[in-house]
């Protein structure tokens, strides 16, 4: 993948959409050698592009998820304390010195890689996911910025362990905690927004091929009023593409605001926000009656679609 | 697309110069090799693809992000050439006396991203900008018309800390003492802890043949509770600074991790001086703008979150704003950043000294926007009104 075009393109075999910036920004990430910190609302694909990019490459996806009180060890490695313990057991009765049995519980046998070191001694580049990176501590941040800066490890009882090929890094954070400059500093930036309709169209199609496309307009349009609400949890595209199987479930090819109530649950997760929806619903109702006319979102333009922008007298 | 520079490193370098100034990207020499390594793998005749590469390296967040666009379509309409070209004779006065590489960063130079020399002179240049915004800063960025017409504009008065008194010290103490940080999730060794830990059980007992006989425990540390105070320091305080700034000295004094800022018309970090009268030293300060003039608390607050919020801002963070709520700025900008210093911390308390006067109703322009936000509204006058505060704080 050479260029952002190839990039894109091959995103979308796998049914991921991606714009050009995005598929820029994959680009570079891969050709400077720098970790890619993904932001953006939840639900927008951080993850997933993660993912998506591993099944492109052919690599092999690493996930470290991060959490409150994730330290250094958890993340990079750990020795598997029971199996040691019983090979001192084992040994007592040996004429080993403590220096040879130091060496022996401390051998790369009893080493459990965790994600990190799983990254570095890989022989292929993988794709090292660090998911919701805001999660972990300033001082986990901070052990991260040394191994991405040098991707070695020293393991004191060891020795120092050198990547042989550098990993494609991606961070995801949603913002629940503002990272510190310096881990801003070593990545690339990028910043996913909600999906434009057009764009959600697109993604509806490629995720669900056996949707109605009248039903897709609709449901794309009307998740795109929910997004501008003062909702608590504002819909995500994971929202917008289960709501969609939701609605085909129930064999329905087109929305009205019968079937809306009845799938809400899909696309609004918080109590508060359908009361939100309900004061809403008269803003709502030409959006959502709108394209539940005859030919649906053709209706409002000459040619379908939003090609136009001229409306119809 | 045609650039406002004929060479490509002195277009990076003046767009780079302009994204810190005027947009307060933090970009220094790696981030411009970053970007002049990736304009090598960039198509340079589409300008999207220039944008697309040149936003995702010098992006750091999402504001820059949002406004990266703006400056970039301005700077390609030739703004920033305009303003680079009136701003070399400055440049002249900077670079001299230091040598031929600040010379060489304005020389023309070829019209593409070769070799390392080209790279530098770019850096050099980005230097060059530097220094000059950090000369210029002091003049250009206190400019603020609106405050400027305001009748509270002054020229700024001293701003004069004290060493606290034993009643001001209890009382802060009293203060830390209410603010109950979590307990954090990590695990630490400890002498008795819930937690058993294997590791250094394990390795202790290496020195017993492999007997554990001493066993260690892991248990969660507590987390440490950070304070941050934004004094406001507009003549219409007054006096009413004065119990203020005690409380700031006394709670610097008290808990090291606590940040101090005056502001005015402008925003200054004040935590070195505090902590010099906490250590028992009488400081004296010019502050300009900050401290004696009129007042633009959103715009104060908007400018803290951007140059400390991500630091100093956090789940232990208990901000305190001591202010009349005077405000001449605009309302819309005090509110975002009342919403955004609730979202970054733990609570936000505001001590505002007129609460005091008898039949006052805290209805100004900035009390108002600001009320709906902030955990507790109060006043403190003297160390008895700090400790009854602590009596009605409680923080978890």
């Amino acid at each position: 993948m050479t260029d952002p075009g190839a990039i894109r393109a091959r995103f979308r075999e796998h049914d991921f959409i991606i714009d050009d910036a995005f598929a820029t920004a994959l680009h570079l990430m891969m050709a400077l050698d720098k970790p890619l910190l993904l932001e953006g609302p939840a639900g927008v694909g951080k993850t997933d592009t993660a993912k998506v990019l591993a099944d492109a490459l052919g690599a092999r996806l690493i996930r470290l998820q991060c959490y409150e009180g994730l330290d250094a060890m958890t993340a990079l490695y750990e020795w598997n304390y029971p199996r040691q313990m019983l090979r001192i057991r084992m040994a007592e009765g040996t004429e080993a010195s403590l220096e040879q049995r130091e060496a022996q519980i401390f051998s790369d046998e009893f080493l459990l890689r965790r994600p990190l070191l799983e990254a570095i001694v890989q022989d292929a580049a993988p794709v090292l996911l660090i998911d919701e990176v805001d999660r972990a501590d300033e001082a986990f941040e901070a052990f991260l910025l040394e191994v991405l800066a040098e991707w070695q490890v020293t393991i004191p009882e060891i020795g120092t362990i050198r990547a042989r090929h550098a990993p494609h890094v991606i961070l995801t954070s949603n913002r629940t905690r503002e990272l510190s400059d310096a881990l801003r500093r070593r990545c690339l930036f990028f910043w996913i927004p909600y999906p434009t309709p057009d764009e959600e169209i697109a993604i509806l199609h490629a995720r669900i091929p056996q949707i109605d496309r009248r039903l897709a307009v609709q449901i794309a349009r009307v998740v795109h009023a929910f997004r501008n609400l003062p909702l608590q949890k504002t819909p995500g595209v994971a929202e917008t593409l289960d709501w969609a199987r939701a609605l085909i479930a129930l064999h329905r090819d087109h929305l009205d605001w019968q079937a809306l109530e009845q799938t809400l649950g899909c696309v609004l997760k918080v109590r508060e926000d359908q009361s939100v929806l309900d004061a809403a619903r008269d803003r709502l109702r030409p959006i959502v009656e709108d394209t539940l006319k005859p030919g649906g979102h053709s209706l409002e333009t000459d040619f379908g679609l939003g090609s136009v922008s001229t409306p119809r007298s | 697309m045609t650039y406002p520079f004929a060479s490509l490193p002195e277009n990076l370098a003046a767009f780079c110069g302009a994204l810190r100034r005027d947009y307060h990207f933090r970009i220094g020499p790696p981030e411009l090799m970053d970007a002049a390594r990736g304009l090598e793998l960039t198509d340079l005749s589409s300008r999207r693809a220039v944008r697309d590469a040149l936003r995702t390296i010098l992006s750091k967040t999402h504001d820059d992000f949002v406004s990266f666009d703006i400056a970039f379509d301005r700077f390609l309409r030739g703004d920033e050439a305009t303003r680079r070209t009136d701003r070399r004779d400055g440049l002249e006065s900077v670079a001299e006396g230091s040598g031929e590489s600040e010379k060489r960063s304005r020389e023309t130079r070829p019209s593409t991203v070769g070799g390392p020399d080209e790279e530098m002179a770019a850096i050099e240049g980005i230097h060059g900008l530097v220094r000059e915004l950090d000369e210029n800063r002091e003049s250009s960025s206190a400019t603020l018309l609106r405050a400027s017409y305001s009748p509270l504009e002054g020229e700024g008065a001293p701003l004069v800390l004290e060493p606290p008194t034993r009643a001001w010290l209890d009382a802060a103490a009293a203060v830390v003492r209410r603010v109950h940080t979590a307990a954090s999730r990590r695990w630490h060794p400890a002498l008795r802890g819930p937690r058993f830990d294997f590791r250094r059980t394990l390795r202790t007992s290496l020195r017993t043949a492999g007997e554990p006989v001493v066993p260690r425990w892991r248990a969660h540390p507590r987390r440490r509770a950070r304070f941050v105070l934004l004094i406001d320091g507009s003549r219409s305080m007054g006096a009413s600074s004065e119990p203020l700034l005690q409380l700031t000295v006394a709670l610097s004094a008290v808990n090291t991790s606590t940040e101090t800022f005056a502001f005015s018309t402008d925003l200054r970090r004040i935590t070195r001086d505090v902590r010099r009268a906490a250590a028992g030293q009488t400081v004296s300060l010019e502050l300009r703008r900050a401290w004696g003039g009129g007042t633009t608390i959103g715009r104060c607050l908007k400018e803290f979150l951007h140059q400390f919020g991500e630091r100093l801002l956090g789940p232990d963070t208990v901000v305190f704003i001591a202010s009349d709520g005077l405000d001449v700025g605009d309302t819309d900008t005090l509110r975002r950043a009342m919403e955004q210093l609730v979202r970054r911390s733990t609570a936000v308390i505001w001590i505002n000294p007129l609460l005091h006067t008898p039949g006052y109703q805290p209805t100004a322009t900035g009390m108002s926007v600001a009320r709906p936000h902030v955990a507790l509204l109060t006043s403190v006058v003297d160390a008895a009104g700090l400790r009854a505060l602590a009596g009605s704080l409680r923080i978890t």
